[in-house]
Order: C-alpha cells, then sequence, then structure tokens
C-alpha cells in the first residue's frame, strides 16, 4: 500500500515537472538580430552613447580603458544575425564583441584587427558575416563573434 | 612589339577592374547612405532657394542622376531611412521640385506681367505728358493770338485736334483696361494685387492723372465750341461706361487695401469732370441755338435739354395751327436746318454718346418738327382766285349767248 501511493506520488510529480519543463523549454529559432546599417554614436561627456534607433544605451568606458585610451569622437557599432554587439572606433586596435544580457553586456570575443590602430573604420552587414572596413588602409576584414574569418 | 603592347593594356585593364572593385569593396554602407543623404539635402536646399526655373530644370536632372547613381544601393537606403524608403524620398523630392517649379513659373510670369504693365504705364504717361505739354502750349499761343483772328483760328483747330487725340489716345487705353480686366480671373487679380506695390505709377493712378487733366481742359480751354464740349462730354460717357464695367475689378487690383475708398475717390473725380463739361456745355449750347434764331427756355441737365426742345417745337406748332403764315414757316424752316445740319449731323454721335439726348428722343423730336412743317406750310390763294375767274368767265358767256338769241 505504502509502496504504491510513493509509485502514485512519483508519477504525478513526474507529470507536474514534465509539465513545467515543457513551459520554460518554448524557444523561438532561426531570430535574426541583425541590424542593416551600423549605427554611428557620439558619447555624451559621460563617455556614454545612447542608440535612439535601436534603442540601447550603454557607457563606453571599460572599452576605453581596454584600449588604453580616454575619449574618441565616434563609437560604431552594428549588431549581427545571432545578436552579437560589434563594437569598435577609430584608434582601435580591437573590435568588441559583447553579448548581451540583463543589463549587462558581457565580453564574447576581443579580435585583434590592427596593431597600431584602425585609421576610420566602418562596418557593413553581410549575410553571413560582418564586414569591417578601414577607409584609411583600405583594408578589409571579415569576422563575426568567434573572430576574424 | 604589338602583341606586348596588347598585353600591357590587358594588364591594365584588369588593374583597374580590381582596383574598382577594390574601392567598392571598401565601401561603408552607412557612408553611402550618408552621402545620399547629404546630396538629397544639397538638392532640396537648391530648390528651396531657386529663384528661376532654369535652377530648377538643372536640379531635375540632377534628381535623375542621384536616382540612377544610388538606386543599386536601394537596400542599404531604404533600410537607413525607414519608414521611408529611396523610391518614396526621391518621388517625394520630385514632387517638391515640381511644386517649386509650378510657383516659380507663376511668380515668373507674374514678373513679366507686372514688368509689362509698368513699361505700359511709363509709355502711357511719357505720352500723356507729351500731350499736355501740347495742349499747354496751344493755350498760350490761342490767349496770345488775340490780336490776329486768322492765326487764332488756326491755332484752335489745332488745339481742336490735339483734344481729339488724346480722346483716341484716352479710349484706346481705356479699351485696353477692358479688354485686360473686364474677364481677370479672381486668382490672377489676386496675384497682381500682392505684387502691386513694384508698380510706380498703375491704371488707377493713370485713370486719377487722365480726370484731372481732363477736368482743367474743361475749365481752362479757350475758344472751344459746343460741339467739342459735347465730344468731351461723349468722352465721359464712355469713360463711364469703361469704369463701370472695370472699375471694382481695378480697384481691388491696384487698391487691395482700400478699394472702396479709391473707388469713390475716382467716383468724385469724375462727378467733377462731368460738372466742368456741363458748366461750360449748356452755356456754349444755349449760345448755339440763340445764334441761329431759336430761343429755348433754360436748360441746365439733359433732361432739361429735351424739355426745352419739346416746348419749343410744341409751342410753334400750335402757332402754326392757328395761324401758317409765312413767317411762321421761316421759324420753321430755320429749326428744321439748324437741328438737321447742326444738332443732328455735328453734333448727333456725341450727344448719344454723351448721354444728351437718347436715339428714341432725337427720333421723338424728328416726328414733331415733321407734323410741324405740315401745319407750318402757309395755305395758297390762288386756286380759289382762279376758280371764282372761272365762274365769272363762265357767267359771262352764258349771258353773251343769251343776248345773241335775242
Amino acid at each position: 500500500m505504502k509502496r504504491k501511493t510513493i509509485i502514485n506520488l512519483s508519477v504525478i510529480f513526474a507529470v507536474v515537472m514534465g509539465t513545467m519543463a515543457c513551459g520554460t523549454s518554448l524557444v523561438i529559432q532561426d531570430v535574426d538580430y541583425s541590424q542593416p546599417l551600423e549605427s554611428v554614436l557620439t558619447p555624451d561627456a559621460d563617455n556614454r552613447v545612447h542608440d535612439q534607433r535601436y534603442a540601447i544605451k550603454f557607457s563606453i568606458i571599460p572599452v576605453l580603458q581596454e584600449e588604453g585610451i580616454t575619449s574618441v569622437d565616434e563609437i560604431r557599432v552594428i549588431r549581427n544575425r545571432a545578436g552579437y554587439y560589434f563594437i569598435t572606433a577609430s584608434g582601435f586596435s580591437h573590435v568588441y564583441v559583447f553579448e548581451p544580457d540583463e543589463s549587462v553586456l558581457k565580453l564574447k570575443n576581443k579580435i585583434e584587427i590592427a596593431g597600431e590602430g584602425l585609421g576610420q573604420p566602418a562596418f557593413n552587414q553581410r549575410n553571413t558575416h560582418i564586414e569591417l572596413v578601414d577607409m584609411i588602409s583600405g583594408q578589409s576584414y571579415n569576422i563575426d563573434q568567434n573572430g576574424r574569418r | 612589339m604589338k602583341t606586348l603592347f596588347k598585353k600591357h593594356i590587358s594588364i591594365l585593364t584588369v588593374f583597374l577592374i580590381f582596383a574598382c572593385s577594390s574601392a567598392y569593396a571598401q565601401q561603408s554602407d552607412y557612408q553611402i547612405q550618408q552621402d545620399f543623404r547629404a546630396e538629397l539635402s544639397e538638392l532640396l536646399n537648391r530648390v528651396e532657394l531657386a529663384v528661376t526655373a532654369e535652377e530648377l530644370e538643372e536640379v531635375s536632372s540632377e534628381i535623375d542622376a542621384l536616382q540612377s547613381e544610388y538606386s543599386e544601393h536601394s537596400e542599404i537606403i531604404n533600410n537607413a531611412l525607414y519608414p521611408e524608403s529611396f523610391e518614396s524620398t526621391i518621388s517625394s523630392l520630385r514632387e517638391i521640385r515640381s511644386t517649386a517649379y509650378n510657383n516659380l513659373s507663376v511668380i515668373e510670369q507674374l514678373n513679366e506681367q507686372i514688368d509689362g504693365l509698368s513699361a505700359e504705364m511709363d509709355e502711357f504717361r511719357n505720352r500723356l505728358t507729351q500731350m499736355t505739354q501740347q495742349t499747354t502750349s496751344l493755350q498760350q499761343q490761342i490767349e496770345r493770338a488775340e490780336a490776329n483772328e486768322r492765326r487764332q483760328a488756326s491755332l484752335i483747330r489745332q488745339y481742336r485736334q490735339n483734344i481729339e487725340q488724346r480722346d483716341s489716345f484716352v479710349s484706346d487705353f481705356m479699351q485696353e483696361l477692358l479688354s485686360k480686366y473686364h474677364r481677370m480671373d479672381a486668382s490672377t487679380q489676386q496675384e497682381i494685387a500682392e505684387s502691386v506695390d513694384r508698380l510706380d505709377q498703375n491704371p488707377l493712378d493713370m485713370i486719377r492723372t487722365i480726370i484731372t487733366e481732363y477736368i482743367q481742359i474743361a475749365d481752362q480751354s479757350p475758344g472751344l465750341q459746343t460741339p467739342d464740349y459735347v465730344a468731351m462730354r461723349a468722352q465721359h460717357g464712355y469713360f463711364m461706361e469703361v469704369w463701370n464695367q472695370i472699375g471694382e475689378r481695378l480697384t481691388n487690383t491696384f487698391a487691395p487695401d482700400r478699394p472702396v475708398q479709391t473707388r469713390q475717390e475716382i467716383s468724385d473725380l469724375l462727378a467733377a469732370w462731368l460738372a466742368s463739361v456741363d458748366n461750360k456745355l449748356w452755356d456754349s449750347m444755349t449760345t448755339a441755338f440763340n445764334q441761329n434764331g431759336i430761343n429755348l427756355q433754360p436748360f441746365i441737365t439733359p433732361d432739361d435739354f429735351y424739355t426745352a426742345l419739346n416746348t419749343f417745337v410744341d409751342r410753334a406748332y400750335e402757332i402754326s395751327l392757328q395761324s401758317n403764315n409765312e413767317a411762321d414757316y421761316e421759324v420753321f424752316r430755320n429749326f428744321r436746318d439748324f437741328w438737321n445740319n447742326t444738332v443732328k449731323a455735328s453734333w448727333g454721335e456725341a450727344l448719344i454718346t454723351g448721354n444728351i439726348l437718347t436715339q428714341a428722343q432725337i427720333a421723338a423730336i424728328d416726328i414733331k418738327i415733321s407734323d410741324w412743317g405740315e401745319a407750318a406750310q402757309p395755305t395758297s390763294n390762288l386756286m380759289f382766285i382762279l376758280l371764282l375767274i372761272s365762274i365769272a368767265v363762265i357767267i359771262l358767256l352764258v349771258v353773251l349767248l343769251i343776248v345773241r338769241k335775242k
């Protein structure tokens, strides 16, 4: 009798847990987060940038510190299909790839591009990757969240 | 050598293609849309600042060039301009240009119209000034030539011709105003009204000048006679007729701030002109009738004049009915001749145009004159005398026959 009750309770518990599990595992596939054009943003006095079109606001201080510079005139931001943010600026040696999370951007990758810094970088959205071009040097690089391709 | 040259050319071509494609590869999508926006903005700016239709025609071809230059990047631009698009932006630009072009065309037409009007006014003013100078000079010469009758008569003839020329010139001007403004649509009228400040002299100014000068001529003219004053009244009548047709439009167009007051001012001037003409006209007409032995009762208006004529003819007719003697017939002949040869032949048309007599009133007087003529015809006694003689002869012959038989 006791054993039967345990079995019944186990079955009920399994069904409830199964139903709950089904509820949380709802996933929408093939989301395209890609931003068709890069955003060119001018930092304010506090080194915060605000992209009104794509609705994101953040401080660039950590990135500047990482690059070892105090300020930039503008930064360039683009989001790829997978939803990663790519950030760089004139004078940067790297492209920073961030993964968005709850109120944070977590560094996913730091892609080294040019030792002496980019001249005039620009991101272009391409089907499978992000194209980074340096308008001054004429160099172009194909990148994604994992690095250079 | 030739093969080597061809080889060089091929290498150069390949290099150029590579260079071009590599240059294209280095383009920034962001920069492309920024460039597009900049060029678009520049064209919009040029449309706004354009002052001639030619400038906007140039812009039209540049819009075509912009469209063809950026059509390959339309997708990028669509993304950048969302919710607008490349095509809708170009169409909107074309529409703005087209509207500006139409507005500018209207303004250019209006400018031409105003310039034309201004030139017309200048020309008219100059011609009128010239005529006024001639008139003044002739007036002075007439006054100076009082001692020489023949010379004075010749000068008066010239003076009269000068006034006739002025009348004809002014009539043409009024006719032109009539044809130009009588059927002018409200929008054109409004457009001219907005630009009227640019005119040194507008048609209303000219009309004021013309009337003022006519008043001076009527007041000061030496040596003029009834036909001249009748012609002046006819000119006034024509002027009134044209003014009644276009006065309101002219004042609304050329005095948009105070059309009613301006209309009243010109109406007052027209009344003053008529008073000046009438002042001389009735005197000279009375004199003309008196000089021909016709004493009409006093008249100072067209109605008075018509009454005076009727009274004269009616009374003469009554007298003729009572005693149709030769003297009465002479009175009739004298009036008939003056009426037909002077009043109708020389003044007739002007009397009608000047609103002194109507065609119907002239015809009514004609009928009365005809009746008067029949009544005034003196009756002859010759037939009666011949009858008496005939009877006497017959009686005499009968008496002779009776005496012979006995």
